[in-house]
């Protein structure tokens, strides 16, 4: 019962190994893959080239550009003379994001008619543009809340002095009403000021939340391909034949075809998985034969995927192109870019179906948050789920051919 | 001529006879660009927060109103105490954690600056930042409302005007459908080509051709030929759902966007034929071509991470990958209207001739 299992498994592996190019291919691809995509895949914005006009050049001007230009996102790249070369700069792409600071800018900051300042920004690229956006408002913001909190401190002060409440900075059209002056706790300003603490990855490393799902891609093309393939290429060149009159039951052809496969699988998790711990620093946070559970779990929902689309393909470009077809869809639609809940709601609907979108959610949980199984309960079910269908189709449609 | 003429027919033949290949061809482009187009959004909504109020007052309600107001954030979990955080955060019930101390209403009205807490997922790290941005952004409103209604104080000392030029609305679709432009034509071309030398390898009909007086310039150019025209109806089919279905614009010249494209296909199928002339069976000739085209186009071209973000090294790495050049010239023709890129419609004409020339040399090889 088990030995022609066994037989079959070496003959597979044989002839995996055979081929020096899929040797490469298994062994040394993933890691180069996960050395490159890890450090690419970094979404935290540096060095935002900004191009500023400062047409006020006073003390408050000056200590707003050189707020922007601290902040670790910007870069000054230059320093506008007129606004048609601001503009110039934003035009060429030197520039991200262009400040135009105008004149009488630190005066309507002293006497509080509000300061304004413009604030420019390269569109063409939104994922570029809309951090750039925020970190800039964020700077700006900053230093209005100093602002306003220096007045609002000064006014107080003052007020407490001279027992009225007029601000400091205030025009006639900025006088306190005078009801407001009856009541005397007023006198305080109500200011609240956000204290941030982050949880789990206190440097905000965007690169350890793509870790893990770069190490689901690759499990994924190893095992959803190469299965896909390796049955294909049998019906290609005849030899599935010879295996279907041979005494093997379709179980134990279907168990020779895929444990390769697992244990090519688990391979390649446990290199990538060290290799992201020792090298990038990614923390392990969770149970890891917890992960060892929910890895085998989706492999599954790939074997039986590859199988699947091998009982339905004729040549292997037609099982390449199907499973090529769905995986890239299963890529973008799992939250491992984009995050499902900025989707439409029809469209979320749809990532139910994604076995991706739960391992890669189950896969981060264990890593960064340490999560137990109760915690990936509600994903690792429906991925049990969607394994089980697809590999029990799969298998019902590799009995019907066989016979 | 004439040859190359028969290889092409031939091989359009060997196309048009496997049907699903020519549908997924086909059709993947198209939904894709739907697809993605209405479903990837740069822009964070919807963000949910978890609330753990222990003042219960009238301002931390203000607070929570203000916050609720805006598309952006949504109160996702109301929390009784503080060990219930953590577990939220492992099931991922929200990104972020309010906390309202529990004096929050009188030390506003006491204390010169009073503190609320805000824990935040760190896991997804851009994304925590946004999320604080979005956070002090609330604080911010919220400060400036008190100081209008206590002081009179109309304005924040230091407003922004923000314009977004090119694409003002900061519409996904506009900047995806180029990228995905991109995407799609180097994989769909780079598979296609990789496996039409290996095929013939596989199944013996090579060494036939090889005993006709073809060429070998003649087999590459012949095989060429049909998966350009493939190549090019998917390009129109992406770029006229994008200008029809997603309005993106079209602010440069069509002419210059064929002309761009027409390079960047010859680029794809030439590295698809390169590896088809290299590799000995279709398994590895398709995953090879997978290798070189889905992820690198993907993370490395600038099409979702920014190329400035990246290690010095992977810079110099994404400048060896066409899509790099060719999304940098079509966003530049689509979205600002310029049309003229001497330097990186050089490189990719250069690229495309040298990969052309390459896989003929290659092939020869192998023909003695």
């Amino acid at each position: 019962m088990i030995a022609p299992v066994l037989y079959l498994i070496r003959k597979e592996f044989l002839q995996i190994f055979r081929d020096h190019a899929m040797r490469g291919i298994i062994f040394v691809a993933p890691l180069i893959q996960l050395m490159i995509f890890a450090y690419a895949v970094t979404t935290d914005l540096k060095d935002i080239k900004i191009s500023i006009l400062d047409r006020d050049r006073t003390a408050a001007s000056r200590s707003l550009v050189s707020a922007m230009v601290e902040s670790d996102y910007f870069k000054l790249i230059s320093t506008a003379p007129n606004p048609e070369s601001l503009r110039q700069d934003l035009i060429s792409g030197e520039a991200d994001v262009t400040l135009w600071i105008p004149l009488g800018f630190s005066e309507d900051l002293a006497t509080g008619r509000g300061a304004q300042v413009a604030l420019d920004v390269d569109g063409s690229n939104s994922s570029i543009s809309l951090r750039a956006l925020g970190y800039t408002e964020a700077v700006v913001r900053l230093q209005a809340m100093k602002s306003l909190e220096g007045f609002l401190t000064a006014s107080m002060n003052r007020s407490a002095l001279q027992n009225t409440i007029t601000p400091s900075f205030g025009d006639s059209k900025n006088q306190i009403s005078p009801t407001s002056q009856s009541i005397p706790h007023l006198m305080n300003p109500r200011l609240i000021e956000p204290v941030m603490r982050y949880f789990y990855n206190p440097t905000l490393e965007s690169r350890y939340y793509m870790i893990p799902g770069i190490l689901v891609l690759l499990i994924t093309l190893i095992s959803a391909f190469l299965t896909g393939m390796a049955v294909v290429k049998e019906k290609e060149l005849g030899t599935l034949e010879q295996l279907m009159v041979s005494p093997l039951s379709p179980a134990q052809l279907i168990i020779g075809k895929t444990v390769p496969f697992v244990i090519l699988a688990y391979f390649e998790l446990t290199v990538a998985a060290t290799f992201a711990i020792w090298w990038f620093n990614l923390p392990l946070v969770g149970s890891i034969s917890l992960l060892a559970v929910c890895a085998l779990v989706y492999l599954l929902v790939t074997l039986g995927i590859g199988l699947l689309v091998s009982t339905i393909s004729n040549t292997q470009q037609q099982a390449m192109f199907t499973i090529w077809f769905f995986l890239v869809f299963g890529i973008l639609m799992s939250g491992f870019f984009f995050p499902v809940e900025n989707m439409p709601l029809t469209i979320q609907k749809i990532t139910y179906i994604n076995p991706l979108r739960y391992f890669i959610e189950i896969i981060r949980g264990i890593f960064l948050r340490g999560a137990t199984l109760d915690d990936v309960l509600p994903n690792l079910l429906p991925l049990l789920g969607i394994g089980l269908v697809i590999f029990s189709t799969a298998i019902l449609r590799f009995r019907k051919r066989s016979r | 001529m004439r040859r190359i003429i028969a290889i092409a027919r031939k091989e359009f033949l060997h196309i048009l006879r496997d049907r699903r290949s020519l549908a997924v061809a086909i059709l993947m482009p198209l939904l894709m660009v739907l697809l993605y187009g209405f479903a990837i959004d740069m822009d964070l909504k919807n963000i949910r927060v978890g609330i753990l109020d222990f003042s219960n007052s009238s301002d931390s309600r203000t607070f929570i109103r203000e916050m609720v107001s805006s598309k952006f954030i949504v109160e996702s979990e109301r929390l009784s105490n503080r060990n219930e955080i953590e577990p939220g955060f492992r099931q991922n019930k929200y990104r972020a954690v309010i906390i309202f101390p529990t004096d929050f209403g009188t030390s506003l009205i006491r204390n010169p600056i009073t503190q609320i807490q805000i824990i935040l997922d760190g896991a997804d790290g851009t994304s925590a930042a946004t999320v604080a941005n979005y956070l002090s952004a609330v604080t911010v409103r919220l400060n400036k409302e008190f100081a209008k209604e206590d002081f009179g104080i109309e304005r924040l000392p230091i407003e922004i005007r923000t314009r977004i030029l090119f694409n003002p609305e900061l519409k996904s679709a506009h900047f995806i459908v180029p990228g995905l432009a991109a995407l799609i034509m180097m994989m769909i071309c780079a598979l296609l080509t990789s496996i039409a030398l290996t095929r013939e390898k596989e199944t013996g009909t090579m060494e036939q051709i090889l005993t006709t007086p073809v060429a070998s310039p003649q087999v590459i150019l012949g095989k060429l030929f049909p998966y350009m025209i493939i190549a090019s109806v998917d390009a129109t089919l992406i770029f006229l759902v994008g200008k029809i279905v997603f309005d993106v614009p079209m602010n440069g010249s069509w002419f210059a966007l064929a002309g761009y494209s027409m390079v960047f296909i010859l680029i794809a199928l030439s590295l698809g034929l390169l590896i088809s002339s290299v590799a000995k069976t279709q398994q590895v000739a398709l995953i090879a071509a997978l290798m070189v085209t889905l992820l690198p186009t993907l993370l490395l071209s600038g099409f979702i991470f920014p190329i400035k973000s990246m290690p010095t090294v992977l810079q110099y790495v994404s400048q060896i990958i066409p899509a790099t050049y060719y999304l940098e010239i079509i966003r530049g023709i689509i979205l600002k209207g310029v049309n003229w890129y001497p330097r990186s419609g050089g490189i990719l004409a250069g690229m495309s001739l040298f990969l052309i020339v390459l896989s003929i040399k290659r092939f020869k090889t192998r023909l003695d």
